[in-house]
């Protein structure tokens, strides 16, 4: 009984009371949601085509993987491992978009939220781009590409494209005059003003259009693979409800989340923190 | 004063099309002013007499077409490293740490690091900030902001430091305890200084010469010499200080009399 | 102060106020990708198929007025939006009233709204397809699911972020739990209300298009799908310049006034 006690007791202090309690509060919604699923395995309220039972769904991972020679054929991207070939494509299409993506994206922002000139040509076209939505330029760009990966590379990028380069726009603008007069005071050139204080500056509006560019550039993806790709988790689980193996799409489902989820709380959410507490910033969309 | 003109002014006008109806205002009228080395200037004006766009100009942040401005014998065309500005507030980097802060002149300048950590140091402690070197901005006062801001600008070595109404952002008592430590910088650095303010005793405390601006279009209106040593002027004793008080009355009347020339104020 | 910007002391030229306006550059901004436009695809091998000339387009979107399924199309997609907007609205704004005023239920049901808000209603179509097929049904169920988050976590923390003092006011003055709901809570939560509204009504317009395309139910979005199969090209862009534009238009006129409206009129969350 003590020895419970104490387990308790340095829970507590580990986490702290309040979090330790919404945890467990918030582990009931899904523990219910987990039992009535098992219950409908058990009483098959609705048909396993409908709802597949929690270890069918788990069994479709080794399933998906069964040819798969091995873990290093698995990184290889290997025919046979369907499953991993699959997240690897969803996942390098991701990291590809955005290695070139936001880079653009930053650098225009930049350029059009110091000149005016160029702003005024620029964000009415960002304006529409925005406005079309990635998922709707998915028609046009199968046309322009045909069905494969350039395709839902392309509508990747041009989601994270536009949103960076609002987003850093808006943030360079926020930027107070008076940080920019003091460096080139300070005998700073025009690069070291962008360096030292627009980047800086901008920095967490940038951020906020990150997540934004993750959230709607994973949603675009997805579509944009069930619909003009041949390869990833929304190309897997589309033709896989085409094939009525419900066990995989909820596999996929469930595998899209954790990865949106793990990259927004393990890299955005902490930079986002990060440039708050170390240099008190905020952004706050005017 | 001994030594040279480091800033000369020379007949410097200057218009600006108003924002909204687009008409030209007419913001400086004629300005002559020298400034020597080792001088302090004040000036004193009421608000929108163009202190602060005179100001601007010196720093190079505003072009001018009419009129003549050097510094060391050199025009001014844009900002540079050799007029150092110390705003009226919030100009110094958030994500900078005070001793980043106060070096980022030398940095611009690729000062080697050593040197650098060196100067910051010494710059640090002059301004009473030792403890707080890796301290980002938003984790000081107001006060103490400003500090990093007038010791930025000093590290830098400017030929010419200038301030715009440093001290008008902070409480009152802080402002009374940065004037005072402010003189001890001016006497420990020898620099020369422009000081834009408001404040009329700001300006007989601190300059060894107040220049009273007209309401626009700013002109020189006048010009008292405040004949005090510097190691004198602490303000515990210069409430009692006759020249200072005398100094101060002549300001306070002639800036009074601009303010209430016309109906407005 | 007289900070003045710096601009040339000189009066602005004709010239330099002309270019210097915003519709003048949004006159030259249409003309100039008109002409690039145009360019582009009097350069390009098999145009119609890549990039039909503007012209092209303008004369394919009169045919597809002229047989009216452009009309019933774009009326199509509206009506989804705005029933679907609607519900979204009305099944949101509860649940996160409910959410904000009791914290033990928003700490029970917050990380699984969390979760299921990463699960985007794109990810699910396919579940829903084999639910209900390829029908309406489905496209409005990945409507209303995909409104249905923002609004929620908005009206929470809006409820959140309301004063604590204005409650202590309320409280000190003798009002009830429910008088300080009715007269401090929900007035204190109507600016987020708004945004939240805005960005819900944004997702469901991303929804229709999605829904519809995947579906393939009558709209624009299946429009853009059909000219995609009918190496119809022109009617792609055509449907794409029907979907941008119709949201500004929704953006500019409708949801931003309204969204700046009640926050300068209820915007007593200023923090």
């Amino acid at each position: 009984m003590t020895a419970l006690t104490d387990f308790s007791i340095s829970i507590q202090r580990r986490f702290g009371r309040q979090r330790l309690r919404k945890f467990i509060l918030g582990l009931i919604p899904f523990a219910l949601l987990i039992g009535l699923w098992e219950l409908n395995t058990a009483f098959v309220w609705f048909d396993p085509v409908e709802i597949p039972p929690i270890a069918d769904v788990w069994e479709a991972i080794f399933w998906l993987q069964s040819d798969c020679p091995g873990f290093m054929a698995a990184v290889d991207g290997h025919n046979s491992c369907q499953l991993s070939n699959n997240i690897l494509s969803s996942i390098g299409r991701v990291i590809l978009a955005t290695v070139v993506g936001v880079p653009l994206g930053i650098g225009f922002g930049i350029l059009a939220g110091m000149n005016r000139t160029i702003s005024a040509y620029l964000e009415p076209i960002g304006v529409f781009m925005n406005s079309v939505s990635g998922i709707a330029w998915i028609p046009l760009a199968v046309v322009w590409f045909g069905v494969g990966w350039e395709t839902t590379l392309f509508i990747m990028l041009n989601t994270i494209f536009w949103l960076l380069f609002f987003n850093t726009m808006m943030g360079v603008r926020a930027v107070p005059k008076v940080l920019v007069q003091g460096v080139q005071t300070l005998g700073g050139s025009h690069l070291d003003a962008i360096r030292q204080v627009y980047l800086p500056g901008a920095m967490p509006s940038i951020i906020t259009g990150g997540r934004m560019a993750m959230g709607f550039g994973w949603r675009a993806l997805i579509a944009a693979e069930m619909i003009g790709g041949d390869s990833g988790l929304g190309f897997m689980i589309f033709v896989s409800a085409s094939e009525f193996k419900t066990e995989e799409v909820f596999l996929g489902v469930i595998l899209i989340s954790i990865i949106f989820l793990a990259t927004d709380r393990w890299i955005l959410v902490p930079l986002e923190k990060w440039t708050i507490e170390r240099w008190g910033l905020v952004w706050k969309p005017t | 004063m001994t030594g040279e003109a480091k800033l000369i002014v020379q007949g410097l006008s200057h218009h600006y099309p108003d924002e909204y109806t687009g008409e030209s205002v007419h913001a400086l009228d004629n300005i002559d002013l020298k400034i020597y080395e080792n001088e302090f200037v004040a000036i004193v004006g009421p608000s929108g007499c163009g202190k602060t766009t005179f100001l601007n100009i010196i720093a190079g942040l505003l072009p001018y077409r009419e009129g003549r401005a050097m510094v060391d014998g050199v025009d001014i065309k844009g900002p540079g490293p050799d007029r150092g500005v110390v705003f009226q507030e919030h100009a110094i980097l958030p994500w900078r740490t005070v001793s980043r802060n106060i070096g980022h002149g030398l940095e611009l300048r690729r000062t080697p690091k050593a040197e650098t950590q060196r100067r910051v140091q010494e710059y640090v402690d002059l301004v009473g900030l030792s403890g707080f070197e890796d301290r980002y901005p938003h984790e000081l006062s107001g006060g103490m902001k400003q500090r990093v801001a007038v010791a930025r600008t000093l590290c830098a070595d400017p030929v010419i430091m200038l301030m715009d109404e440093p001290f008008a952002a902070v409480d009152a008592q802080t402002r009374i305890t940065l004037q005072d430590e402010l003189n001890r910088v001016v006497m420990a650095t020898e620099k020369t200084i422009l000081f834009i303010t408001h404040s009329v005793e700001e300006a007989a405390f601190l300059g060894d010469r107040c220049i009273v601006f007209s309401r626009r279009p700013g002109r020189i209106k006048s010009e008292i010499k405040i004949d005090i040593p510097r190691a004198e002027r602490q303000w515990k004793d210069m409430v009692n200080n006759s020249k200072f008080t005398d100094a101060r009355d002549e300001i306070l009347g002639l800036v009074r009399s601009e303010v209430t020339s016309n109906d407005d104020g | 102060m007289t900070t003045a910007d710096p601009a040339p002391v000189r009066r602005k030229t004709l010239r330099k106020r002309l270019t210097d306006s915003r519709a003048v550059q949004l006159i030259i901004l249409t003309i100039g990708v008109f002409i690039l436009w145009g360019i582009i695809s009097a350069v390009i091998e098999r145009p119609d198929r890549y990039l039909p000339s503007p012209l092209t387009t303008l004369i394919s979107s009169a045919d597809l007025l002229e047989k009216g399924v452009l009309i019933s199309f774009y009326s199509d997609t509206l009506t989804r939006l705005v029933i679907g907007s609607i519900v979204g609205l009305l099944m949101g704004i509860p649940f996160g009233l409910i959410l904000g005023l009791n914290r033990t239920i928003a700490d029970m049901f917050y990380p699984l709204m969390n979760f299921f808000q990463s699960v985007s209603g794109i990810a699910i179509f396919p579940i829903i397809v084999i639910w209900f097929g390829n029908s309406s049904t489905t496209v409005m169920i990945v409507i209303l699911y995909t409104s249905f988050f923002p609004i929620a976590f908005n009206v929470l923390s809006g409820v959140r972020s309301v004063p604590m003092r204005y409650i202590s006011a309320a409280r000190t003055m003798g009002a009830s739990r429910f008088q300080i709901i009715r007269d401090v809570l929900l007035p204190g939560a109507m600016p987020s209300v708004a945004i939240g509204s805005r960005l819900s009504i944004g997702f469901a317009w991303r929804a229709v298009i999605a829904g519809e395309m995947l579906a393939g139910q009558a709209g624009l979005g299946n429009m853009i799908f059909a000219g995609q199969e009918l190496d119809n090209t022109a009617q792609i862009i055509l449907g794409m310049a029907l979907i941008g534009f119709t949201w500004i238009l929704l953006d500019h006129f409708l949801l931003r006034p309204l969204e700046s409206d009640t926050i300068e009129r209820w915007g007593l969350v200023t923090r």
